[in-house]
């Protein structure tokens, strides 16, 4: 569904991803872990067209979508929450949520029944459904982490990428966040999932990707990456 | 008292299109973080558009005609001035470029209607309403229900209409609103042209009062834009309130002092809220949770 060729990008002068390739299967989860500076959200950024790549190509169901606009890139289909959530802060939660399905309500795409898919993102986070009339910016940290992957979904997307979902938030409700990636993935949603938190990104994941200064170092089935000593030394935080 | 209700009374009137000529530059300060400076320019060219089309057409067909115009200058502005500087995310670019683009508009009008000031027609009686003693023109009143109805029409498309939310959340995050498939280039474009469309529509409300010509921007757009900073670049609310300040000071002291000083209390009080209360009186700060 989305295969990444031999991807660099970086910002000015500064290279930070130096030629990356990556393969997302239909309905598959895959992760992509490293440590702080490899280059991940870098490399979420230029698949989603928020920064220009330097090289290489980025097919989305067969299109070449590498330098393509934001908006145009949104409009194939890929929905990316990002780092920092970037909720709309003065706009209800209600209202963010409609924007997620913003190219469905203006026919860039299917529409589908966006109301139907309202439900479904107020029944998976019934705490959205309690503030659907509050301003985003008065949500806590986690609920707004909630709102940025719900808006994403509402997007129908045909890859999903997730930008570290956990940063920032308590224990539970990190679990919370991964209890919810399991049950998209569970419903066939195509994700792409970016984490600092590498043991929960591999115990849910399919596949999984190891980024090490902007070069893929590892990769294979998550279940093998996880009992890889290189891997465990590195990220699990395994005995040295 | 009898004259100081009378002085509040037109006060209102030359306010409420200050008030609507600031809500024009909050149009394009929310998305882009940029300024028509040229805003007084698009009054004028609506104006005196509206003054030709009017001759032909009567007053009402003439509305959407200058509202299409204004739109059309709103978009021709950005493109030609506003965007490549906010594509290299220049400082400054675009406030020497939007001053070059309405002197520009300037000289063109004074070649295509002349340098003397023009009568526009008035659409309603030029016999003034009295109410209490109060003489108002019909058309001052036309001025402030016609300002407040088109401010309140942009209003009700940002907070009903789903494009009217995709141009508030471009406001609120560029990027992420690009994220949700947001052409925003295209809604900053759009906001040029609805900023051009109220200013144009103000200069056919104001024309049949005043007079209209070449040089009525100027000194409009400036005002407007003091009005502006006075009542916050922010909020709909304190362009209504700083554009009233400023219209009723203004008939009061032109009246009760000399109309050598009518602009001056007005500007002492932009000089106060810049020294008291840099947001402006209604500027809020966003709220921003990370």
């Amino acid at each position: 569904m989305l295969k990444i060729e031999n991807l660099s990008a970086g910002y000015g002068k500064v290279q930070v991803l130096h030629g990356i390739s990556l393969d997302v299967a239909k309905g598959s989860l895959v992760t992509l872990i490293g440590s702080n500076g490899a280059g991940k959200t870098t490399t979420l950024r230029a698949l989603s067209g928020m920064i220009a790549p330097t090289g290489g190509r980025i097919m989305l169901a067969g299109t070449d979508i590498a330098g393509m606009a934001s908006h145009d890139i949104a409009r194939l289909g890929l929905a990316h929450s990002p780092e920092g959530r970037r909720v709309f802060g003065t706009l209800s939660v209600a209202d963010n949520l409609l924007l997620g399905s913003f190219t469905r309500l203006t026919g860039a795409r299917p529409r589908g029944d966006v109301g139907r898919d309202l439900d479904r993102m107020y029944a998976l986070f019934p705490r959205l459904s309690e503030r659907r009339a509050q301003f985003a910016g008065t949500l806590s940290g986690g609920e707004q982490q909630m709102l940025a992957m719900a808006r994403a979904l509402m997007l129908g997307p045909e890859v999903l990428l997730l930008d570290e979902p956990s940063m920032g938030l308590a224990p539970k409700l990190v679990e919370d966040v991964f209890a919810t990636i399991a049950l998209l993935r569970q419903n066939q949603v195509t994700m792409l999932l970016v984490e600092q938190f590498a043991a929960a990104a591999l115990e849910v994941a399919d596949i999984g990707y190891v980024l090490e200064n902007g070069r893929i170092t590892a990769h294979g089935p998550a279940a093998a990456l996880k009992t890889d000593p290189a891997v465990r030394a590195a990220y699990l935080g395994a005995a040295h | 008292m009898q004259i100081l209700a009378q002085l509040i009374a037109s006060g209102i009137a030359v306010g409420m299109i200050y008030g609507v000529i600031a809500f024009g530059y909050q149009l394009t300060f929310a998305t882009s973080k940029t300024l028509n400076f040229g805003q007084g320019e698009a009054l004028m060219l609506g104006s005196l558009v509206g003054w030709t089309v009017v001759a032909v057409t009567g007053y009402l067909i003439m509305l959407p005609i200058v509202l299409a115009f204004g739109l059309l200058q709103g978009a021709v502005v950005e493109r030609l001035g506003v965007r490549q500087a906010i594509k290299t995310k220049s400082e400054a670019g675009w406030i020497m470029a939007t001053i070059a683009l309405g002197i520009i508009f300037k000289n063109l009008a004074e070649n295509i209607w002349g340098r003397d000031a023009l009568k526009f027609p008035s659409p309603l009686p030029e016999a003034p309403l009295s109410f209490m003693g109060v003489n108002v023109l019909p058309m001052e009143v036309a001025i402030v229900v016609g300002a407040l109805a088109m401010m309140l029409a942009v209003e009700v498309f940002n907070r009903r209409s789903i494009y009217g939310k995709a141009v508030v959340a471009t406001a609120v995050d560029r990027d992420a609103a690009g994220l949700m498939g947001i052409n925003t280039s295209l809604v900053i474009t759009f906001s040029y042209a609805l900023s051009s469309m109220t200013a144009a529509f103000a200069g056919v409300l104001v024309a049949p009062v005043t007079l209209t010509g070449a040089s009525m921007g100027g000194v409009l757009g400036l005002k407007a834009f003091s009005v502006a900073i006075i009542g916050g670049l922010s909020s709909g609310m304190g362009v209504v309130v700083g554009g009233l300040i400023l219209g009723i000071t203004e008939t009061l002291t032109g009246y009760y002092i000399s109309t050598g000083y009518k602009d001056v209390p007005g500007l002492v009080l932009l000089l106060l809220v810049l020294t008291l209360k840099p947001a402006g009186l209604f500027g809020r700060a966003t709220i921003k949770k990370v």
